[in-house]
């Protein structure tokens, strides 16, 4: 998916927003349009028209402005983001030219050229830092832990429940589906970018607001001892309290994710989200080896603690990564699952490797404190001990011709299916 | 009604005249554009590879995201792009990204496209002088990103390849073109990203089998590129969609035909094939053997009390021109269902997203079929209409492989039929009073005939009064019940009396309109 899919993503999920989408043309638009009616929400998706004569004469500016003071108007919403993709970010519209507020709505330019955006992930900081940077400054008096991460609905919940045992809680979490949640972050004391990849949103909090983060996650053994531990310090805490907590939480992760050894299986993760680091992390620790993890997003100074984590044991974590290299490292070694991108997820299944799409089966899925680890192993389970299926399948389809042909052309990865199942032994 | 055109006119090529007006505002854009509709046309080719010059998204939205939900194909394996950066945007172009991708995509001898898209055409690119014009080196085709419509943008992609028909190269060791004995037809489309296509081409081949004759070419879907030129050795071309394609046949210059909808058209598709290719009689005895065998279904569901639903059966259609024009001939002139509303989803003619939903509301009756796209469904849901929505084109997220869905031919007319019947029959349940498990609705109108004597009584009006209604109240009343289908109103006609009359009893008021909206919401479909 287009990488300024991940911020359109999430301003369309906000109840309160009305993003307006300045696209590069209609394939571009009708490709987001697309994809936020089947994945995100029922809702219209606005944006002025363009084609090479708007953007030679700019007019398109001219109906941006008069949709936004439509918007504003008819409709109140508390934020209209202007989501500028590829085209207008390069002509350069004078998006400083629009109001900042209207009424009581904020108006806020969100940049998102994809050829400079890249990943998901970073766009999803982009739509952050964008939406923090217009907040007034902190408030003096400040407590608990704003969280930073699109995570599971009921993660907030058992966090908040487990910072309130250390003497702190969750005071507000972003992404999230009002701009109250986000204006709420002036009132808290510390940043948790959950997801390693907030870096321009917190780095710019504690710039202009003075606000500390705290890296890392609650997620897996060691995950959530550290991270309930870092929490504690850098609010001054009761050391032995958050001593106690942070073992106690230990062994409840440990004991969870016992139900699902995983232990002699080799997985394949490659994701664009941002969060692979947390899940590879919780299948090392269920006992499975994952020789690297192919991530699109490129090297972030947030994800340091968990790429060394992941190095410790035995992983390489290779940034940028593209899918044909990924699906190339499919004949490598036999493995037993993949947890990546659609093509990826294809030619593994055409080989007979169980096979889940990171984004649609795991990224909707709690991965944090004991129930998240549960929850995230016992799909990774299921996926595994279906292995005869996915065997039955592709021998079917690979016994008759050598490597086997599509109807339509292939020209990325040249993999010889059937050589490959000869190899590994499942045929 | 779809038409046999033994010429085609210049003024009915959609190079020159289909594309969607550009908007001044767009809500729920309901087209692609130039790239992606070219994109699709030449990745159909089985030995073609694109190369998209554009940044990673003009890539992946097209060829793996979006073509997942609409083909079901997890990602289209001959696209790639040039993956421009900050780099290539503000310093260097897009050549030097460009030159390498098209020499790794050229590596394994297939022809390659280059496709502009919105980045590099507003950068300009300088590749024309680049790319040697050597038989079977990479071709760039300039799509138009920012002005044309998926549909043009195919079409114009079509002619591109038959006006390029002597540079394509033929691999060592490739088949060369069969020596035929029966009359031959091209069949020129479907591409990627059609609605139903894998449908509608089977349902074309067996049209064409039928009446004896051999499939020349399916053109682009199943054919390559160094095959172009044998287009011109069949007797006649098919022209699936009328939203591209027609250019490419006129160019070819064989007598072109129409796939067509409903069952009259389809009888003369076959009758005017059979003339052209010389198959007269054969024509006719399959026509004569369908009506005892595919079409024994259409005049068994036709006689029987489904059809009688018919006439009081109001249907909207919102489709790109041949499925609109199609759909509303076989479903108006045909079968008899009153077509209330239709529009073109894409053309010259098409209507913006907002007119199509401003008419939905305010339609009455509302319509009791919606055949659409993703916005017509939403717009369902959004304004809380009782319509039942059958897909019929994208965008919209669907999976369409099976190929027995035709809409064209004659397997198109009886499956489109058992379409219509098996929704009513769903309305119709809908609609039904259930008794096993009681709604709360059900209970209290039960429960309120039950009472009803009593309660007005008590609020001392007398035992015999009557609970009356307001002017506003009344006609209320009759603009809800005609939204209501027609073959329940009188269930819900009665059970909007009752209830109205209850909460009036109750609150010791007539039926105002405020006491009708109340009662109206309660049966109100949920989101």
């Amino acid at each position: 998916m287009c990488p300024a899919f991940g911020a359109i993503r999430n301003l369309l999920r906000m109840e309160d927003s009305m993003p307006i989408v300045i696209s590069s043309g209609d394939g571009c638009l009708y490709g987001h349009t697309f994809v936020a009616h089947f994945y995100v929400a029922n809702r219209p998706i606005y944006s002025p028209g363009v084609s090479s004569e708007i953007w030679a004469k700019g007019s398109a500016f001219d109906e941006l402005r008069s949709m936004v003071h439509e918007m504003a108007e008819k409709h109140q919403p508390s934020i209209i983001p202007i989501c500028s993709l590829c085209v207008s970010d390069t002509v350069g519209l004078p998006f400083d030219l629009l109001p900042k507020q209207i009424g009581n709505t904020e108006i806020i330019y969100v940049p998102l050229p994809a050829y400079s955006v890249h990943t998901h992930a970073r766009a999803k900081d982009i739509v952050v830092d964008s939406l923090v940077w217009r907040l007034p400054p902190q408030r003096k008096e400040r407590s608990g832990v704003n969280l930073i991460g699109e995570i599971f609905p009921s993660d907030p919940i058992h966090i908040d429940e487990v910072l309130r045992r250390i003497g702190t809680h969750v005071n507000t979490h972003v992404p999230g589906p009002r701009w109250e949640d986000y204006v709420a972050m002036v009132d808290g004391s510390l940043n948790a970018p959950v997801h390693p990849f907030y870096s321009d949103s917190v780095r710019r909090m504690k710039q202009k607001q003075g606000l500390p983060f705290v890296e890392g996650a609650p997620v897996g053994i060691d995950g959530t001892y550290s991270w309930i531990v870092a929490i504690g310090e850098a609010l001054g805490l009761d050391k032995a309290r958050v001593e106690a907590v942070a073992r106690e939480e230990r062994e409840r992760v440990k004991v969870a994710m016992a139900d699902y050894p995983l232990s002699g299986l080799t997985f394949m993760v490659a994701g664009y989200e941002g969060h692979e680091f947390l899940l590879v992390r919780l299948l090392i620790e269920a006992g499975a080896s994952v020789p690297f993890l192919s991530t699109a997003v490129s090297a972030n100074p947030l994800a340091r603690i968990e790429a060394a984590w992941l190095e410790e044991h035995g992983c390489r974590v290779l940034y940028g990564a593209n899918f044909d290299e990924e699906i190339s490292a499919l004949g490598d070694r036999p493995y037993d699952c993949v947890i990546g991108t659609t093509p990826l997820c294809a030619h593994a299944k055409e080989l007979g490797i169980p096979s889940i799409y990171y984004t649609n089966a795991i990224a909707t899925r709690s991965m944090m404190l004991a129930e998240g680890a549960a929850d995230v192993l016992a799909l990774v389970t299921q996926t595994v001990q279906a292995k005869r299926r996915y065997e039955r399948v592709a021998k079917f389809f690979a016994e008759d011709e050598g490597p086997l042909k599509r109807t339509y052309t292939s020209w990325a990865p040249t993999i010889d299916l059937t050589a490959q199942l000869i190899a590994n032994d499942r045929v | 009604m779809a038409q046999i055109r033994g010429n085609i006119q210049q003024k009915e090529l959609p190079s020159d005249v289909v594309n969607t007006p550009i908007r001044r505002r767009v809500a729920d854009l309901d087209h692609a554009g130039g790239d992606t509709g070219a994109m699709q046309a030449f990745a159909s080719l089985r030995d073609a590879n694109v190369v998209l010059d554009g940044p990673v998204g003009c890539h992946v939205m097209p060829a793996v995201a979006v073509v997942n939900y609409t083909d079901s194909i997890p990602y289209l394996q001959n696209v790639t792009c040039s993956d421009l950066s900050e780099t290539e945007v503000t310093l260097t172009g897009t050549l030097p990204a460009l030159k390498e991708k098209v020499a790794r995509a050229s590596a394994d001898g297939r022809q390659v496209f280059i496709v502009s898209t919105p980045v590099s055409e507003l950068i300009g690119a300088a590749w024309t002088t680049e790319f040697e014009d050597v038989p079977g080196s990479a071709l760039f085709f300039d799509s138009h990103s920012l002005d044309d419509d998926e549909w043009k943008s195919r079409d114009r992609a079509l002619l591109f390849l038959w006006e390029h028909r002597d540079h394509f190269v033929a691999p060592a060791g490739a088949a060369s073109a069969p020596a035929r004995t029966r009359p031959s037809v091209n069949i020129v489309g479907p591409t990627y990203g059609n609605f139903n296509s894998y449908s509608d081409l089977a349902e074309i081949k067996r049209l064409v089998a039928g009446i004896g004759a051999d499939v020349n070419l399916v053109y682009p879907f199943e054919a390559h590129a160094y095959e172009t030129k044998q287009l011109a050795d069949a007797g006649a071309t098919i022209v699936m969609y009328k939203e591209y394609g027609s250019s490419l046949a006129r160019e070819v210059g064989l007598p072109a035909f129409d796939a067509p909808i409903g069952l009259e058209p389809t009888t003369e598709f076959l009758r005017g094939l059979g003339r052209a290719l010389g198959l007269q009689a054969e024509a006719e005895a399959f026509i004569r053997l369908e009506k005892r065998t595919t079409l024994a279904a259409w005049q068994d569901i036709w006689r029987s009390t489904h059809s009688d639903f018919f006439a009081n059966a109001p249907v909207a259609v919102v489709a790109p021109p041949t499925y609109k024009d199609g759909l509303s001939y076989y479903l108006g002139e045909e079968l008899g269902l009153p077509v209330s509303f239709s529009a073109y989803r894409t053309g010259p003619e098409s209507a913006p997203n907002e007119d199509v939903r401003a008419t939905l509301r305010d339609l009455s009756p509302s319509p009791m079929l919606v055949f659409g796209s993703i916005n017509e469904r939403m717009i369902i849901a959004q304004e809380q209409l009782p319509s039942r929505f059958l897909q019929c084109s994208f965008p919209g997220a669907v999976v369409r492989r099976a190929t027995g869905t035709p809409f064209v031919g004659y397997a198109g007319a009886v499956w489109l039929l058992q379409c219509v019947c098996e929704t009513l029959f769903d309305v119709l349940f809908a609609n039904l009073p259930t008794s096993a498990t009681p709604t709360k609705a059900s209970v209290a109108t039960r429960e309120m005939l039950a009472e009803a004597p009593q309660i007005v009584a008590a609020q001392g009006k007398g035992k015999n009064s009557v609970v009356s209604w307001t002017d506003e109240a009344k006609s209320l009343s009759a603009v809800t019940l005609k939204r209501v289908p027609f073959f329940v109103r009188v269930s819900v006609s009665k059970k909007l009396r009752a209830e109205a009359e209850h909460l009036a009893a109750e609150r010791g008021t007539d039926v105002t309109e405020d006491v009708v909206r109340e009662v109206t919401a309660r049966y109100a479909p949920r989101r």
